[in-house]
């Protein structure tokens, strides 16, 4: 397709290329001779094809308050909550999934070949250009699909195939492997902790390959033991290792790596075991095989999988100082099973960490070796917040895990989230507030969105810190991380607002009303939605504390035409109506609003404050009713107090409708049952009554 | 976008063989109705009622470009010596029909497509009448298809907007 280059495009690029040998004879000359005027350019360094690329790449870092680039980068296509960011990865792969299966079973659709290498896909392409070559083929990994048969089983396929074969059946366990192709699955899918169970197929295609190889050559043995001894199948494995041995057969160190990682299957007790496990070593020894850095991973993995105890920490310390001497420092894996070993969870505290990170830090760049490296640092950071409690080491970890590329290590999103969990509860608890703050804005909600027990824990430092329009805001979050109708999450969140309410700037005072205020109306958006659409678990509703925090919050306003009095009515209206669990644990709260409304010139929500604390029961309800009175009539309290106890009767009729709901409402606390009568109403009234009446309205 | 090339086109673009198949003929066809393109191409009609809607785009007639609007192709095909002038234009065009037929009655604008290096940008505003999960599947499905037919890294860049109203520069 590039056929129509120019002669005058050959002879640019032959000048192109003089100028360039040029430039590089130029540059050789100062490397052994000093130039005579001084100046000496410093000596060549050979480059990569890929350096500049990875050079422009190293400027550029994370940005934390971008989404993460698998994501569309518009505000409609960026996930906030961790539902959704599943949700969103795994449809993209989901659709790039459907494309692959439109390939592959409409191959006739697709006829330009360009590139080169070839993906991997089933079927070639037709009409191609047949220089480049249409797909690599995919390798057996069982026999369901008989090709072996069709090649001329176990007899027909030549010795060297044979062994090829087994190794790969071996390594797989005559399964298909997870595909490396789709990377958000893998990324997504749950927490895969491979079962230690024995599932290695006895009798399958491994064992009738083995079985009609006629010189049994190492390489043969070595797949066919390390097979067994990968998927658990210890005795036999031992067995066949012991036969080996016997037979003179040299085995290799991965094999005696693997026979050291199934030990437990074989033996009970730790004393046993650690015996089997030194016979192990000491074999090794007698066959003259050096140990590599995957033998003390494995013998510390046996170890930290045999329980706790001071005599496997001991073995393990052995171990660990006898492979230094032997020059094999350990690496993430064994670092993990170390954790594991010493920083049991209601353990003795062990301080191992801090020197296990002192040694990664020396390090440049860590490199995974080992499936279990992922491990490490998860581990780890639950150490710094369980087990040490301690934030400068969790820094510390962090920066080893944000150097270089070492971000590689953190597994996959469950174990993303669970690292960033311990991270970010250790930092609530013991860092300083302001390097909390600064944490947790750049974390959320780009890299980690907070659990809920994260959350709470997240709220409860920000009550500490007293940081009001943080906690506005966190109302907003909760929302949108999908919390909103958790209904424990919400009552913590407005009992800290409430505490630290009092003694903030008169803006953000405003903003925490409005939070308060949106609680209710989310709330009762949510038992609508629950009505309408009828779905199954039903709505929790908030609690009548909350609600009463939530009325306290909105009635702090001098405004008569504040919105927010509207939010306080409905409060009191569904406290009235019982659509809040118990009764309020602050009644004097609900007291203190009654009076605010009166003074404000709201006698209506005053009354029903009142009316509802004396619905319920509460002592405060009397004292209440008397001071509302005593507000709305302008009158002193004693003097009310007695109108009411004598002569209520009398009351009637001659009052705003309000002041006379709070009169019976006193009644009411007082005697435990409604007095005033209908038929009582239209009675006469005292001189006095009528002129205060007047002074309400 | 020149209307006469897609009169031309719309004669045989049932398969992407068919685009292998025309290319060469396209390629030396595609000056003859130049007269014709000056007067008509790329401008709209005034309706009786004035209730066309017109994007931004749309509005200006095809002598703005580069003064009040931008090429639809962005791309050094064109530029002298450039290569692979008909590939290019008839690649466009089927990354054209592609979208708009796979995010069908989304597409709220003209699709742009950018070619950097061996990269395809394919940027367009898509309205927002599908749920997320399901524009991050066509995104995903429609990545993988047009990678694999034009055998080069794709990528979409798609901005969303409400509804089609909010494209919408005037109504003639």
């Amino acid at each position: 397709m590039y056929s129509n280059v120019v002669v005058p495009r050959q002879w640019t690029r032959l000048a192109c290329l003089c100028r360039s040998l040029a430039t590089i004879e130029g540059q050789k000359v100062p490397q052994t001779s000093k130039s005579s005027d001084g100046i000496s350019p410093p000596p060549r360094i050979p480059r990569g094809p890929t350096d500049i690329l990875q050079a422009l790449a190293a400027t550029v870092g994370n940005d934390p308050t971008a989404a993460h680039y698998k994501y569309h980068d518009d505000p409609y296509l960026i996930p906030l909550s961790n539902f959704r960011k599943r949700a969103y990865a795994l449809s993209a792969e989901a659709g790039r999934k459907a494309a692959a299966w439109i390939r592959d079973e409409h191959a006739e659709l697709f006829t330009t070949r360009v590139w080169d290498p070839p993906t991997k896909i089933k079927t070639p392409y037709f009409n191609a250009d047949p220089k480049i070559e249409a797909f690599a083929p995919k390798p057996i990994y069982n026999d369901e699909s008989k090709y072996f048969k069709l090649l001329g089983g176990v007899s027909g396929v030549n010795e060297e195939l044979k062994l090829q074969f087994l190794q790969l059946l071996c390594f797989y366990n005559e399964r298909e492997p997870d595909s490396m192709e789709w990377l958000e699955e893998r990324w997504f899918s749950a927490n895969m902790r491979d079962r230690q169970a024995a599932t290695w197929r006895l009798g399958g295609l491994a064992d009738q390959i083995f079985e009609s190889m006629d010189p049994k050559t190492p390489e043969a043995y070595c797949a066919m033991i390390q097979g067994m001894a990968k998927y658990y199948q210890a005795e036999r494995a031992h067995n066949m290792a012991q036969e080996a041995i016997s037979k003179g057969i040299p085995l290799s160190t991965s094999v005696y790596n693997a026979l050291i990682g199934c030990i437990g299957f074989l033996k009970e007790g730790t004393a046993l075991r650690i015996e089997a496990l030194k016979n192990i070593l000491g074999q090794m020894n007698d066959q003259g095989i050096s140990p590599n850095d995957e033998t003390l991973s494995a013998c510390l993995r046996s170890l930290s999988a045999w329980g706790g105890g001071k005599v496997l920490q001991q073995m393990a310390l052995q171990t660990l100082a006898e492979f230094r001497q032997l020059g094999i420092q350990p690496g993430l894996a064994a670092y993990y099973y170390l954790l594991c070993l010493f920083c049991k969870e209601r353990g003795p505290r062990f301080d191992i960490l801090s020197t296990i990170i002192t040694e990664l830090e020396k390090k440049e760049s860590l490199d995974a070796k080992e499936p279990a490296d992922t491990n490490f640092f998860i581990t780890a950071m639950g150490v710094c917040s369980d087990h040490l409690q301690d934030i400068n080491m969790a820094e510390r970890l962090h920066a080893i895990l944000m150097k270089g590329d070492n971000y590689k290590l953190v597994g996959d999103a469950y174990k993303e989230s669970i690292y960033y969990r311990h991270y970010v509860t250790v930092a609530c608890r013991h860092a300083p507030f302001e390097k909390t703050l600064e944490l947790l804005d750049t974390l959320i909600p780009n890299i980690y969105v907070p659990e809920p027990s994260v959350m709470e824990e997240i709220i409860k430092t920000l009550e500490v810190g007293g940081a009001g329009d943080r906690l506005a805001q966190t109302w907003s979050q909760l929302v949108v991380f999908g919390h909103g109708k958790r209904v424990k999450l919400v009552e913590r969140l407005l009992e800290a607002m409430i505490n630290t309410y009092p003694g903030q700037e008169p803006e953000i005072q405003s903003k925490m009303r409005a939070a308060a205020a949106d609680m209710l109306d989310f709330g009762q958006a949510a038992s609508e939605e629950q009505e309408t659409k009828d779905i199954r678990s039903p709505v929790q509703k908030l609690s009548a504390s909350a609600v009463c925090n939530i009325i306290e919050l909105c009635s702090d306003t001098k405004d008569k035409a504040d919105p927010n009095w509207k939010s306080v009515d409905e409060a009191l209206s569904r406290l009235r109506r019982e659509e809040a669990a118990g009764v309020p644990a602050r009644p004097q709260a609900l007291a203190e609003v009654a009076q605010k409304a009166t003074t404000v010139g709201l006698p209506g929500i005053a009354a029903a404050a009142v009316t509802y604390l004396a619905e319920c029961g509460f002592e405060e309800a009397m004292s209440a009713s008397v001071r509302v009175l005593g507000t709305m009539l302008n009158r002193p309290e004693k003097e009310v107090e007695t109108l009411l106890t004598e002569q209520h009767s009398s009351l009637a009729g001659s009052l705003h409708p309000a002041a006379q709901a709070v009169a019976e409402a006193y009644n009411l606390a007082k005697t435990g049952g409604p007095v005033l009568q209908d038929t009582e109403r239209p009675s006469s009234s005292s001189d006095s009554d009528s002129e205060s009446s007047s002074d309400d309205e | 976008m020149n209307t006469s090339i897609i009169k031309l086109l719309q004669s045989g673009f049932g398969t992407s063989s068919v685009i292998a198949q025309c290319s060469p003929i396209l390629a030396s066809q595609l000056h003859t109705s130049a007269p014709l393109c000056r007067v008509v191409s790329g401008k709209y009609r005034i309706t009786k009622k004035r209730d066309r809607p017109l994007t931004y785009e749309m509005a200006n007639p095809p002598h703005y470009i580069a003064h009040r609007k931008s090429w639809n192709s962005w791309n050094t095909s064109n530029l002298k010596d450039g290569l692979r002038r008909s590939e290019t234009a008839v690649e466009d065009e089927f990354i054209r029909r592609f979208m708009n037929g796979t995010w069908h009655s989304l597409v709220c604008s003209e699709v742009i497509i950018k070619r950097q290096f061996n990269h395809i940008r394919v940027a367009a505003i898509i309205r927002h009448a599908v749920s997320p999960t399901k524009m991050y599947f066509l995104l995903g499905y429609s990545e993988e298809l047009l990678s694999n037919w034009l055998q080069c890294p794709v990528t979409l860049e798609l901005q969303t907007v409400d509804s089609f109203k909010d494209v919408v520069f005037k109504y003639i």
